[in-house]
């Protein structure tokens, strides 16, 4: 069922009320609306950190020089929640990231929507990331 | 009657006496015949506020008294002499390791994960200079440190495994007798064990024992194991002491705030508008 | 208000939030509010009542589990998570409907939202270029694989976790004013120094830990364990640990000031009641803008009232009432059965890896350093 903006703004107006008026994590004052970016990138190491994860990715530029970028996501607790590890994205699978650079015109961009080159968005969904050595879900102790 | 009450304070002065004469001889005794409280499931109750007080956080070897980092806070800042904490000989770095602690020596006014108000992993946590409280109940062990408020679970039921590292491990726990001992993994490579650099890898395994020694003391031993940066395991020890005020407790020295300047000050607006 | 303070005080919604921040402050209302009752509202019959403390539960032969010492047992894992609001929505009755509550509870669906985030379009499958225009607006959030605010909205058919007649944060005209000047100001410095950031960019304090304890966006999650003396509870934002002593003694010495204060319980009968004084200002006030300590100070004196009470196997009821003369116009009380949960509490180091606040004050100096060069960057 398609959800209509409004409805999505109403929504996320009563999840919003739930939470008290917090500038949560600005993103408008890391990012720049003015600088989207799309990177298709091989993923080099991804950070499992606090407060945000850090996907770390190496752009390949059309002229062939390589361009290292971090991608912020958001906190691997929630991830491990749903079964995966620090082991679930290894080094050399492929992810296209829509999101938009930092203000500091660093290499630094918000992993907004975040996908494997077929569309399936990384970590959604049960079947893990779908790249080599990537293991089924399961929940690690704790 | 008479004569069995005799008989029980008869026993309960020896073991007494027994437990003070252990205690008293050698610091890594993995049992103890002190019998202190015991939890409603029989094991001993380490509930309480400890602390450490030794010099192991400036520097967990031997050490001379040593002139502080910062002039103007004199005697403040100067180190002050320890017999150390580790058990045997020098820490048993492997070559590229012992360049990489001197590094860190070198760099330590500013490399020191403690100056930022980083969790100090274990075992660091267990001997910095402030109080830290074991709630110890039927769901488990909780040790809660007042330094940055650094926290850890000790799993008593099956052990389990982390899904990835975390400043303060992964602690699985068990009873060995009296000895609680708890195995520590999955800790990250950005925590060091004193002030002078001493580090290790993320393949950092620290295997402890507690042993209550009497009401007071617990001894404490950690089996540091780390294939990446020493050549072979080794041991520290030392003595937990209980706080025993009245109204102990343990308050917060939540650090970040105090660490920010530090850390993002030159990022600091320069003029108002 | 302009677009960029709209987004600065969003909390990672979806799209634009600005139309959610104004029911949020007008306490025009002043309700007389009693603090909280020990036993839950009970204004409306139809809605699945949380059983009184230490009556059997409708699970046959259930009967609230004790501790070795004899108290209702408190301990595992719990979460407060949920779609249910702190404040009332507008028009809203004090009790929802069952249909009211399937309709929130469908929008706060994750796989819903997930659909929401495919349905704004699918990028392309494979683009070498780096930079492409955007296809949405706003700079976002979080995709919905991040939100951890559950399903379900209060199992006490409440329309809010706020009860009593107005469902509101019950602000003095001071407050109010304070706020609307707060915001001009944050507006004016948004990023001068990391105290100019709220208390959890700073990574200093979250919501959950309060007191009171409320939900927020992910890691809603709690460990409580329980001795005769010590009720500690372990909150997974960030890794706080609320010692609640219950040995009788008074609370510390008021000279000592702390981000969770001090807090004394005891029983009475099935109910443990904690009260919590001695926060500091730096702390913030329910409501006051997301706790940049230096503009929206609590003023020292705040207290809570809190009551955990076990109700069934997996519930615990808890409420809690709020005091904070001269913020509020008066007490203010809440309500949240939290709920068992059987996924693992993990460690949130914050500071340790807070990137976002460099680039946050780096992003604010480049974009400074850009306006005083004369470009024009927005």
């Amino acid at each position: 069922m398609k959800h209509t903006r409004a409805a999505i703004v109403a929504g996320t107006c009563l999840m919003l009320a739930g939470v008290p008026v917090l500038a949560h994590h600005a993103f408008q004052a890391e990012f720049d609306a003015n600088r989207p970016v799309t990177l298709r990138g091989t993923v080099t190491k991804m950070e499992w950190i606090n407060p945000h994860a850090w996907i770390h990715i190496e752009v390949k530029e059309p002229d062939g020089k390589i361009t290292p970028w971090m991608i912020e996501a958001g906190t691997p607790n929630t991830l491990y929640r749903r079964g995966f590890t620090k082991e679930s994205l290894a080094p050399g699978v492929v992810i296209v990231v829509q999101g938009y650079q930092a203000k500091n015109g660093s290499n630094h961009a918000n992993g907004r929507d975040v996908t494997l080159p077929d569309g399936r968005t990384l970590f959604m969904g049960s079947s893990g990331t779908g790249a080599p050595g990537d293991k089924p879900e399961k929940k690690p102790g704790g | 009657m008479g004569m069995n009450r005799l008989l029980v304070l008869a026993l309960a002065v020896a073991l007494t006496a027994s437990a003070q004469t252990q205690s008293s001889q050698s610091p890594s005794q993995s049992q103890s015949a002190y019998r202190g409280p015991r939890t409603p499931g029989g094991k001993p109750d380490l509930n309480g506020i400890w602390q450490a007080m030794n010099t192991a956080n400036w520097d967990i070897q031997a050490h001379s008294a040593a002139p502080g980092r910062i002039v103007a806070l004199g005697a403040q800042d100067a180190m002050p002499a320890g017999l150390g904490v580790v058990e045997g000989g020098p820490l048993p770095y492997l070559p590229e390791a012992l360049a990489k602690k001197k590094e860190n020596f070198e760099n330590r006014l500013t490399a020191d994960p403690e100056l930022k108000c980083f969790m100090p992993g274990v075992p660091r946590a267990m001997y910095q200079p402030f109080p830290f409280q074991i709630v110890q109940s039927t769901t488990g062990i909780l040790m809660v440190y007042e330094f940055a408020e650094a926290v850890r679970t000790i799993n008593m039921g099956k052990p389990t495994q982390s899904p990835g590292d975390t400043w303060m491990g992964w602690s699985n726990g068990r009873w060995d007798g009296d000895t609680l001992v708890i195995d520590v993994t999955s800790q990250n490579d950005q925590t060091w064990f004193d002030r002078v650099g001493d580090f290790h890898s993320d393949a950092l395994h620290v295997v402890e024992r507690f042993v209550p020694v009497s009401s007071g003391i617990i001894q404490y031993e950690a089996t540091i194991t780390d294939p990446k940066t020493f050549s072979r395991p080794w041991k520290m020890s030392m003595p937990l002491y209980r706080h025993v005020e009245k109204n102990a407790q343990l308050l917060e020295f939540k650090c970040v705030e105090f660490a920010e300047e530090l850390v993002y000050g030159s990022l600091r607006r320069k003029s108002e508008q | 208000m302009t677009s960029q303070s709209v987004a600065r005080l969003a909390a990672g919604a979806f799209v634009a939030v600005g139309v959610c921040l104004v029911p949020l402050r007008l306490p025009a209302q002043a309700p007389a509010q009693a603090p909280g009752a020990a036993a839950p509202s009970t204004a409306r019959p139809a809605a699945p009542k949380p059983r009184p403390a230490g009556e059997k539960g409708a699970a046959r032969g259930w009967t609230v589990p004790r501790t070795p010492d004899g108290k209702p047992d408190l301990q595992g894992l719990w979460t407060n998570a949920t779609v249910t609001p702190l404040e009332r929505p507008d028009g809203a009755k004090e009790f929802a409907t069952a249909e009211e509550l399937a309709a929130l509870e469908k929008r706060g669906n994750r796989d819903e939202q997930a659909k929401a985030d495919a349905e704004r379009g699918t990028p392309a499958a494979s683009t070498e270029t780096p930079a492409a225009p955007a296809r949405r607006n706003g700079i976002g959030d979080y995709n919905a694989i991040w939100w951890e605010l559950g399903k379900k909205a209060l199992e006490n058919s409440r329309s809010s976790i706020i009860t009593g007649p107005s469902g509101k944060l019950p602000h003095t005209p001071e407050t109010v004013q304070r706020l609307a000047a707060n915001r001009e100001y944050e507006r004016l410095h948004p990023a001068d120094g990391p105290e100019f950031r709220d208390n959890i960019e700073r990574c200093l304090a979250w919501i959950t830990s309060g007191p009171p304890m409320l939900p927020t966006f992910y890691n809603n999650t709690y460990k409580i364990y329980q001795t005769p003396k010590t009720v500690a509870i372990l909150v997974e934002m960030i890794h706080d640990v609320r010692l609640i002593h219950l040995d009788g003694s008074a609370h510390s010495s008021p000279a000592v000031r702390q981000w969770m204060g001090d807090s004394r319980g005891h029983w009475e009968g099935d109910t443990l009641v904690v009260e919590t004084v001695n926060i500091n200002s730096k702390r913030g006030y329910i409501g006051g803008g997301g706790g940049r300590s230096g503009i929206a100070p609590n003023n020292d004196k705040m207290k809570v009232t809190e009551r955990f009470t076990r109700t069934a196997a997996d519930t615990i009821m808890y409420q809690f009432t709020v005091e904070n003369p001269g913020i509020y116009t008066g007490p203010w009380s809440g309500e949240i059965p939290m709920k068992a949960t059987d996924e693992p509490l993990y460690e949130y180091a914050c500071h340790e890896g807070n990137y976002a606040m460099h680039d946050i004050l780096s992003g604010a100096r480049a974009d400074e350093a850009a306006a005083a060069k004369g470009k024009e960057k927005k």
